[in-house]
């Protein structure tokens, strides 16, 4: 076990490193060159001046060395500082990761918690109108762009119904108490998380449906009917039990599927997370605050995975990591 | 099947066939069977049919705009967020504007005489003037049906002038099925061609994906070893990526730093640079899935003792996989291609959202809705029609890709 889970951190360490580099070297090819926008707002800048900027940003160097300067950076715990924002990029990347963390969890939770009964129910009444509904919307979930379905549901609950802020974090209040202050902010989560769930409710259904099917459809159900056990006890501890391989692996895989559905939701809906921070900073040439934010998401998704791995030998005990 | 036994059903949208014992005992062949099981799957089959419409608005993209009179470049500032259906008149001094542009575009003496002799517009107006004349003592709608009862012009040059006017006329006045965007251009006819760029990069994408899947997959899944370790690495870190974050790093990349000396040079500011880029990036990207099927479906083929009596008969390696490999593997693949057709239009809708992917003036549907969102509250029209031609686009694939996958599936042939 422990081999195992040294061995896979040490494969998602060198994935992690390789993707790094990639990243690092796909950064250089954007059009735009940091130090024109550093002078751009300068009239009486002169050539030799970008030039001695280039060579106090390091600049003239090539990317490999460029690179290893910015391992040593990261490495010493220095994350760098953000050119448009004006403060070091921790201070930049804490507040929004935070934000994620709570868009993608509340989103996640409540897409499982919608999800997975639905899912079962269908299974269970295969073949039934309910079995062909819950098909039609899961394939809707898969299928609709999520930037279209913020739009709408900015349309609907913002505009034509105005129940809910159209955009934003949280309100710019002072003196709000930790219970208001609480609600404000529910305020604010509820239509970017119905459009963040709204796909992976399809992806979960769908799976969730599947292996359910699967699971009911083996002959220890029929024993453990035959024994006179009741309905809710085989349903749970003989199939879900047994569904839950597949849906573990979905929900891992699926946390990039998150992360890449916040990048939207949180631009349609500017909402200040990691997604957005991403997306603005590399359109705005801010590498650093875009390396380090690119590096964060891609380790979590991989430690998911990881961790992934290791649950399938808690649902499963024949599993083993020899 | 004819024999469907009404309220008996098995899974969702098919219906399980009766007890026609005599039909179930001829042998049919393989892709008899498959197609009867796709049939039954309605989705699948309603799926088929809105790719087909669209296919068809796509390859008639053209027809459409010289049938309507439509362009999906031509804006007009003026009539800018018209509401659906509306018809939009040009004003008086645009049509003198134009009038006057397609007087200057050629030598028009022989339309002119034409109308001269047949005592156009009226007495006492010289030749100048005749065209101009005629414009403004007509309304639009007049002079277009005074144009349709004109007698044939001898000369061919006024015949084809005179087509040319009456297509000049009728842009006088233009209806907008679906209203206007922030140019004024028409959505309907943007609409239209946004279909063929979606639609044209969604198969591209997919079609080459399951190219370089197939590839992959069967040479990690044939050679087996390092090969495999080696190739199934890449893939499973690329499918572990937060896709969208690596599209939108790789999409903002700028092609002229990449191909700058290269024979591809021809590329950067090419008419569709963008669509080419997009086709690129997100076939590099897209493959993976295509991959793990086939190496999965060649794992249990190579095993099987067909193979081996081709190596018995000394088949090279390159026969086995072409000849005996890949046809059992083309099934699964069509499935991942069908599938990732809709998700190719998906991911091209997202990049073409954010302003990173497809660059107008060319359409496509998500870069509609990317200028779109600014507005979205005077013209929701604007937002909501693509996004609902990329969901049912995409919907119909996914559910074909389903039907497709139901119908090859061995464990679910009923016979």
């Amino acid at each position: 076990m422990t081999a195992y889970i040294l061995r896979r951190l040490v494969q998602t360490l060198v994935v992690i490193g390789l993707l790094s580099f990639f990243c690092y070297y796909l950064m250089t090819l954007m059009p735009g060159d940091p130090i024109d926008e550093m002078i751009a707002a300068n009239p009486f800048a002169t050539s030799a001046d970008a030039e001695r900027l280039r060579q106090l940003h390091g600049l003239d160097q090539p990317v490999h060395v460029r690179y290893w300067n910015w391992v040593k950076m990261i490495a010493s715990g220095d994350l760098g500082y953000s050119r448009t924002y004006r403060v070091p990029v921790t201070e930049a990347l804490g507040k929004s990761l935070l934000n994620t963390s709570i868009l993608a969890g509340t989103a996640l939770a409540f897409s499982l918690l919608v999800a997975v009964p639905l899912g079962v129910w269908a299974a269970l009444r295969k073949g039934s109108r309910v079995d062909y509904l819950v098909n039609l919307f899961a394939f809707a979930g898969i299928s609709v762009p999520s930037f279209w379905i913020a739009i709408v549901l900015i349309l609907l609950f913002a505009v034509y119904i105005p129940l809910y802020p159209a955009g934003g974090t949280q309100s710019i209040a002072f003196g709000l108490g930790p219970w208001e202050s609480l609600l404000d902010r529910v305020q604010y989560l509820v239509l970017p998380v119905l459009s963040l769930s709204f796909l992976s409710i399809g992806t979960y259904v769908r799976y969730t449906r599947a292996a359910m099917i699967e699971a009911m459809a083996n002959d220890y159900i029929r024993t453990a009917r035959a024994k006179g056990l009741s309905w809710n006890r085989i349903l749970i501890m003989h199939g879900f039990r047994n569904a839950l391989i597949p849906l573990i692996t979905v929900i891992a895989l699926s946390f990039s599927t998150l992360f890449s559905g916040a990048i939207i939701t949180e631009t349609v809906f500017a909402y200040d997370g990691v997604g957005r921070l991403v997306f603005l900073s590399i359109q705005r040439n801010d590498f650093n605050v875009a390396m380090v934010a690119f590096m964060i998401s891609v380790t979590m998704v991989l430690v998911m995975n990881m961790i992934a791995d290791l649950l399938y030998g808690v649902a499963d005990p024949r599993i083993t990591y020899s | 099947m004819n024999a469907v036994v009404p309220g008996r059903t098995d899974g969702a949208g098919r219906r399980a066939a009766g007890s026609d014992r005599q039909k179930y005992l001829e042998a049919r062949p393989m892709w008899k069977i498959v197609l009867g099981q796709f049939v039954e799957h309605r989705m699948a089959v309603a799926g088929l049919i809105v790719i087909g419409f669209f296919l068809a608005v796509a390859l008639l993209a053209p027809v459409i705009s010289a049938v309507t009179g439509l362009d999906p470049a031509r804006q007009n500032v003026l009539a800018r967020y018209q509401p659906v259906g509306s018809w939009e008149e040009a004003s008086a001094y645009q049509r003198e504007v134009r009038v006057e542009r397609f007087l200057r575009a050629g030598d028009r003496r022989a339309f002119e005489d034409y109308l001269l002799g047949l005592g156009l517009p009226g007495p006492g107006v010289g030749r100048e003037e005749v065209v101009f004349e005629l414009v403004t003592r007509h309304e639009p709608g007049e002079l277009r049906t005074l144009l349709r009862t004109l007698p044939e012009p001898g000369d061919p040059a006024a015949r084809q002038d005179l087509a040319e006017f009456e297509r000049v006329v009728r842009d006088f006045r233009s209806f907008h099925l679906f209203g206007t965007d922030e140019l004024g251009r028409d959505v309907f006819i943007r609409l239209v061609y946004g279909t063929r760029v979606s639609i044209t990069v969604g198969l591209l994408v997919a079609l080459m994906a399951g190219f370089i899947g197939l590839l992959v997959g069967s040479l990690a899944g044939y050679y087996g070893g390092r090969v495999d370790t080696v190739l199934m690495r890449v893939t499973d870190a690329l499918l572990s990526l937060p896709i969208l974050v690596v599209l939108i790093v790789v999409s903002a990349i700028d092609l002229g730093k990449v191909l700058g000396d290269t024979p591809f040079a021809f590329i950067v500011d090419h008419q569709y640079e963008s669509v080419i880029k997009m086709v690129i990036i997100l076939c590099l990207f897209s493959w993976m899935q295509a991959a793990r099927l086939v190496r999965g479906s060649i794992l249990s083929i190579k095993e099987q003792e067909f193979i081996l009596a081709a190596r018995v008969l000394g088949a090279r390696d390159r026969t086995i996989i072409a000849a005996h490999i890949v046809p059992n593997v083309i099934a699964p693949l069509l499935v991942a291609v069908t599938l990732g057709i809709g998700n190719a239009i998906l991911f091209e809708a997202a990049l073409s959202f954010l302003g990173l992917g497809i660059q107008p003036p060319t359409p496509s549907w998500g870069n509609m809705l990317h200028n779109a969102q600014d507005m979205v509250q005077h013209a929701p029209m604007l937002a909501v029609l693509p996004g609902l031609l990329i969901l049912f686009t995409v919907i119909s694939f996914n559910y074909v890709g389903d039907g497709v996958r139901d119908a090859i599936d061995p464990r679910s042939i009923r016979r």
